[in-house]
This record gives C-alpha cells, sequence and structure tokens, in this order.
C-alpha cells in the first residue's frame, strides 16, 4: 500500500471495528447476564411469595390461596407461570392454560434454572426449587417469559451498533484531518529541499515536529558531509590546476628559450598550452560544482563597465569598439562571479577576433537573452552547425574560437540554460547567443 | 628601463630575470609583498610585474597601496587565479594589464613594450623618434640613412630610456637607475662612454648635453 493515509485509515478502521465489536459482544452478554439476573431474583421472589400461600390440609391436599398470589399468575399466557409438583399432585397457574412445562421434580433445597419453550413462542426462564414443607416433599417452578425484556436488549445492541458505527466513521475522519495537518511539514519540507537544490539554503530548518527532527537531522548531516567532500575534492581539484599551474610556466619558460630543436619544441608548446587549457577548464569546472557561489549579485551598472574596461585595457593595442545593447535597469538575481566568467569569456573571445567591432545585447523576456557579435572572421558554417548540436567537449577546441566558448558553455549548463553560435547578419563575424532561464527570486 | 618583478616562485624567478634582462630590462626582484611594495615606492622603476600570489602581503594590496598612496607605476599583473571576476578585480585595484600563468615570454615581453610606450604615451608599434627607429625585437637602432645597427645590451637600455623620454632632461644619476638593476656596478663615468657611442651612431646633435643637469634626447617630430 503506497498511500500513508489510507494505510493509517485502514488500520485504525479495522482495530476499530474489532474494538467495538469485542465491546458489543461484551455489553450483549453482561445485558443478558443481568437481565436474567433480575428477572431470576424476581422469580425467587415470587416463589417465596408462593410459597408462603401453599398449605397441606389434613389429608395432605396442597391447597393454596389464591388471593395471595399476583393477578398476573392468572391471566392466560401472560408470560408468568407457575408449577406446584408434590409427588402425587401438581397445580399449574391459571395462566398456562392448557399448556404443559416439561418439569423435573426437585429435591429438597435444590435449585435448577433453564430455558424452555413456552406457550406461543414464549422463551422461558424457568426455576425450579424444592421444599419441604409440613412433612411434604414439593416443588415450586416458576417461569418468566424473557421475550420483552430480549426485546429490549436487541433494541439497545442495534443502538449501540449504531453508535459505534457512527463513532468510528467520525474517528476515521478526524484522524484522516489530523494525519493531513500532520504531514503538513513535510510538504514545507519538500519546498525547503528544493531551494536547497537551488542553493538558496544550505540546511534544512529544525522547527518541525519532534517525530520528524531526526529525519531532518539526519539530512542536514548527510548535506554536510556531502558538501564536505564535494569542498574536498572541488579543492583538491583546484589546488591541483593551481600547482600544476608552476611548473607548467617555468617549463613554457624554458620552452621560449630557443635551445631546442625547433619541432621538440612545437611539440613541447602544444603539450603544455593543451595542459594548462584542460587545467583550467578543471579550475572552472570545480568552482561551478555544488554551486560555490560567492552571494554577490552581478550588477549591469556596475561589473558590465568594469569588465569591458578591463578588456579595453587588455586588448589596448587593437581598436575595438563595444557597443553595449542593455535595457536601462535591467536586472535579475545571478551570481556575480558567475556572470563575469561567462560574458568574460564570450567577450573575450570576441575581442580577440573582431575587426572593429562587437555589439552585445542583453535581453530580459521569459528567459535571459544575450547575443555576443564580433565583425571578425568567423567560422565554417558546418563546424558552427555540428559544435551547436552537441555541444563542446572538454577536450576539443572549436577552430580557433577556444577554451573560453568552453568555459561559458560549462556555465551555460550548470544554470540549465543553452548557447547556440551562428554567423552574426549584421556583422558578419562570428555571433553566439547565449539563453539563461530566469533565476527565481530569494 | 628599470623592472620591478615581484614573484616568490625561485625557478619562475631566475628564468624570468635572465630573459628580462637579455630583452633589455634592468630587473630587481621581490620576493614578497612587503619587499615589493618598499620597492615599487622608490620610483625608480618604468615598470613592475606583479604576481598576486605573493606572500606576506598579496599582490591586490601592494597594488591598492600604491594606487592609494599616488604611485602610477605601469603595473603587469602575473597571477594562475585568472577567473574574470579576479582579474576585474585586479583592474579595479589598479593593474594596466593582466596576464594569466602560464604565459609565454613573448606575450610578457609584448606586453611590457606595449605598456611602456602607453605611458609614456608614444603610439603602438615601433619606437619611432626623428627618423630614428628602436627595433625592440632585435634591440637595433635604424638611423635616418636607413643603415641598422646592432645595440650591445646597455646601448639598447640607454637608447630606449632616452627615446621613451625624449625632449626631457634626464641626469645621469637617473639614467643610470634606469639602466642598471641593484646588481650591477654602477659608475656614472660609464654613462658618458655609452653617450658618446649613442652619439657616434645617431648623429652628434641628437643627444644635447646640459651642463650640470644631463642630457636630453631632442624630440625633433
Amino acid at each position: 500500500m503506497h498511500s500513508l493515509q489510507s494505510r493509517l485509515s485502514t488500520g485504525l478502521l479495522l482495530s476499530l471495528i474489532l474494538c467495538f465489536s469485542a465491546l458489543w459482544l461484551l455489553v450483549s452478554i453482561n445485558v443478558n447476564f443481568l437481565a436474567e439476573e433480575y428477572i431470576a431474583s424476581r422469580i425467587k421472589h415470587d416463589t417465596e411469595t408462593l410459597l408462603s400461600t401453599i398449605d397441606f390440609d389434613e389429608k395432605d391436599k396442597l391447597v393454596i390461596d389464591t388471593s395471595r398470589v399476583d393477578l398476573v399468575y392468572n391471566q392466560p399466557f401472560s408470560g408468568h407461570y407457575y408449577v406446584i409438583n408434590t409427588l402425587d399432585q401438581r397445580i399449574n397457574s391459571r395462566s398456562l392454560w392448557d399448556h404443559t412445562l416439561d418439569l423435573v421434580n426437585t429435591k429438597t433445597g435444590d435449585q435448577l434454572r433453564g430455558l424452555q419453550q413456552g406457550p406461543e413462542q414464549q422463551s422461558l426462564l424457568v426455576i425450579s426449587n424444592g421444599y419441604t414443607k409440613q412433612g411434604n416433599q414439593l416443588s415450586i417452578s416458576i417461569a418468566e417469559d424473557l421475550g420483552p425484556i430480549n426485546e429490549n436488549i436487541i433494541h439497545f445492541q442495534y443502538w449501540f451498533a449504531a453508535m459505534a458505527l457512527s463513532m468510528l466513521f467520525i474517528l476515521v475522519i478526524v484522524q484522516a484531518l489530523i494525519l493531513r495537518s500532520s504531514l503538513k511539514p513535510l510538504t514545507r519540507i519538500q519546498s525547503e529541499l528544493k531551494s536547497l537544490e537551488q542553493g538558496q539554503l544550505d540546511k534544512l530548518s529544525t522547527d518541525s515536529p519532534i517525530e520528524l527532527r531526526p529525519l531532518i537531522n539526519e539530512v542536514n548531516h548527510l548535506l554536510s558531509v556531502v558538501e564536505q567532500r564535494l569542498r574536498r575534492s572541488r579543492d583538491a581539484s583546484s589546488d591541483l590546476a593551481h600547482a600544476i599551474k608552476k611548473p607548467l610556466t617555468v617549463i613554457q619558460q624554458l620552452i621560449d628559450n630557443n635551445d631546442i630543436p625547433e619541432a621538440t619544441n612545437n611539440m613541447l608548446i602544444k603539450q603544455t598550452s593543451d595542459i594548462f587549457h584542460l587545467t583550467d577548464r578543471i579550475l572552472k569546472r570545480a568552482r561551478l560544482a555544488g554551486h560555490s557561489h560567492s552571494g554577490a549579485l552581478f550588477s549591469f551598472s556596475e561589473d558590465l563597465p568594469a569588465l569591458i574596461e578591463t578588456l579595453d585595457m587588455m586588448y589596448a593595442s587593437k581598436s575595438v569598439k563595444l557597443t553595449i545593447n542593455v535595457e536601462d535597469n535591467i536586472s535579475f538575481p545571478i551570481d556575480r562571479e558567475d556572470m563575469l566568467e561567462l560574458l568574460g569569456n564570450v567577450l573575450d573571445n570576441a575581442y580577440k577576433w573582431a575587426a572593429h567591432k562587437i555589439i552585445l545585447t542583453v535581453k530580459l523576456e521569459s528567459k535571459i537573452h544575450l547575443f555576443v557579435e564580433d565583425d571578425g572572421p568567423g567560422a565554417d558554417p558546418e563546424k558552427i552547425n555540428t559544435l551547436s548540436m552537441r555541444g563542446i567537449r572538454l577536450d576539443e577546441k572549436i577552430e580557433g574560437h577556444g577554451l573560453g566558448l568552453a568555459i561559458a558553455a560549462d556555465i551555460v549548463t550548470d544554470y540549465g540554460g543553452n548557447m547556440r553560435f551562428s554567423l552574426s547578419n549584421k556583422l558578419n563575424g562570428f555571433r553566439v547567443d547565449i539563453e539563461l532561464p530566469l533565476p527565481q527570486k530569494k | 628601463m628599470r623592472l620591478l618583478l615581484a614573484e616568490d616562485d625561485h625557478i619562475l624567478v631566475e628564468t624570468l630575470k635572465k630573459n628580462l634582462q637579455s630583452a633589455g630590462y634592468a630587473v630587481d626582484v621581490a620576493n614578497n609583498g612587503i619587499d615589493a611594495e618598499y620597492l615599487g615606492n622608490e620610483m625608480i622603476y618604468d615598470v613592475a610585474v606583479l604576481d598576486l600570489g605573493l606572500p606576506q602581503r598579496n599582490g591586490i594590496d601592494v597594488l591598492k597601496n600604491w594606487r592609494s598612496s599616488g604611485n602610477h607605476l605601469p603595473v603587469i599583473v602575473l597571477t594562475a587565479r585568472n577567473a574574470w571576476h579576479e582579474r576585474v578585480d585586479g583592474f579595479k585595484a589598479g593593474a594596466d594589464d593582466y596576464l594569466g600563468k602560464p604565459f609565454h615570454f613573448e606575450e610578457l615581453t609584448a606586453r611590457i613594450t606595449a605598456l611602456l610606450h602607453r605611458s609614456s604615451q608614444q603610439p603602438g608599434g615601433q619606437l619611432n623618434t626623428g627618423g630614428i627607429i628602436l627595433d625592440e625585437e632585435l634591440q637595433s637602432v635604424i638611423t635616418g640613412d636607413g643603415k641598422n645597427h646592432k645595440l650591445t645590451g646597455i646601448e639598447f637600455r640607454l637608447l630606449r630610456y632616452l627615446l621613451l623620454n625624449a625632449g626631457q632632461v634626464l641626469s645621469k644619476s637617473r639614467l643610470t637607475e634606469h639602466v642598471y638593476d641593484f646588481d650591477s656596478e654602477k659608475d656614472s663615468n660609464v654613462i658618458e662612454v655609452y653617450i658618446r657611442r649613442l652619439r657616434q651612431l645617431l648623429g652628434k646633435d641628437q643627444i644635447e648635453t646640459r651642463r650640470g643637469q644631463g642630457y636630453v634626447f631632442k624630440d625633433t617630430a
């Protein structure tokens, strides 16, 4: 069974049914017993009254003073009967009319109790007592119809069952409501987990029912363990990448010394630059991994001019003019370092290839659109198409448009966006289109 | 041209210093941030190559301190941490150029040359003053008659400094400061010898002597 709710409801329903049935049975048995005992005690009284009305004359003939006997014993089939037996005589109450009770004689001091069918389908409780009066042994049997009281009992049982059923119903509903409200914290935890994934939270809040707290603590513990492992591996790869750069720089200086044969030298140059590019990309991937974001947000009014100034300085020897096509007061929450890395790499590539002009366009619609166009030599259209389709792998470079775009692609992928390359219609050079989903406001 | 190399990796310093010297720079090395900041404030350097990962005081702080005290020494930042936000922060701190490790030595010299030209308001390309063209790659000079003369190391350094500061009166001690590094034996009389040698190549009138003051390279352009 998959639903906790239906599982709990079924469990509750079954146990309540069991419980109520047992209760019903117990109460019914008890009520029956009590009713019988009550009637039995009434019978006992009547038996004693009857006994006092009995007399034996001098011929040992049984005489009853009927005036002292309850009237109910005189109405035919009233449900109250008596039979008095001696060894040779038998007196039936008038109420028995022509019916005969099936009785055995009871010895003095003995009592017999039994149920039997009476006239008109009455169900009779019969109690016989044996006495000795004036030297004569006699047994008095009094029977009373259980019908009316049984009817009451059945009535009570129906009522009891109906009450139990409606209580059952109410309890199941109440339980469902309680369950639903106590599962509410889980819904909150679910939404917290979501913001956790997006890096807006770093752990679940512990403000929840005691029963859920161990679970939350475990999740938080797991998170910190995972975070620690991630940081360790991130630090390891970032340290490795940095450490590799030092000897690589030295090797590169040695290569530049020209006392190595040219073919070997060229090979070394290629190999070292490949190692360098891989290291750089790994470094940046390591930074992206696990959203180790700095927390600062990119500002179009501050960071973009600073970036462009930086690029202008770096390409001071070229006279490249960057035109920015950005709506006024555009803003969306996006990590500053990631955005600088993304724009930096894409613009750097454009500066590298542009002859004179670059256009950067930023549009904010349902998604964030970034276009960078240059008036450089562009690239082979076929190559551009295949690249757009399968993305850029770690070990490959687009002819001329190298590492930077691969790093940019990593960032775009990390943000769940996409990046396409084409030729610019406006400037006839290379064009990069980037689409990023709009980040949710924190 | 005198260059301050602030870098803590010995092997890199060794090769870089050697290469920079043969490229015509007087090189002094600082291997920690505090020394680097102190030396940079000596006002004898034409350019600094500053590693950001210096011990004791990191490069960004050194750079910020220079700039806040009004020191406009041209600075090329050298770093293994070449994320874009770090570059932007480096430029904001006052860097003039940026080079990520690892790098080719040619790229470093090209950037240093470009930066020196820029900071002395020279147009890009070769140094050309009054028909005298200095080939900074081959360390030779092309004189007005089109002849190409090879220069010795000190001649080249001296002529480059004169050309980059054409029209200014340059004292002998200033010339010495910008041509030799700390480790060289300095003798300001040697400068006279080199000036004489340059005059032989460029013509007597190109470098004027101002008695008691120094020399002026005539800016005829």
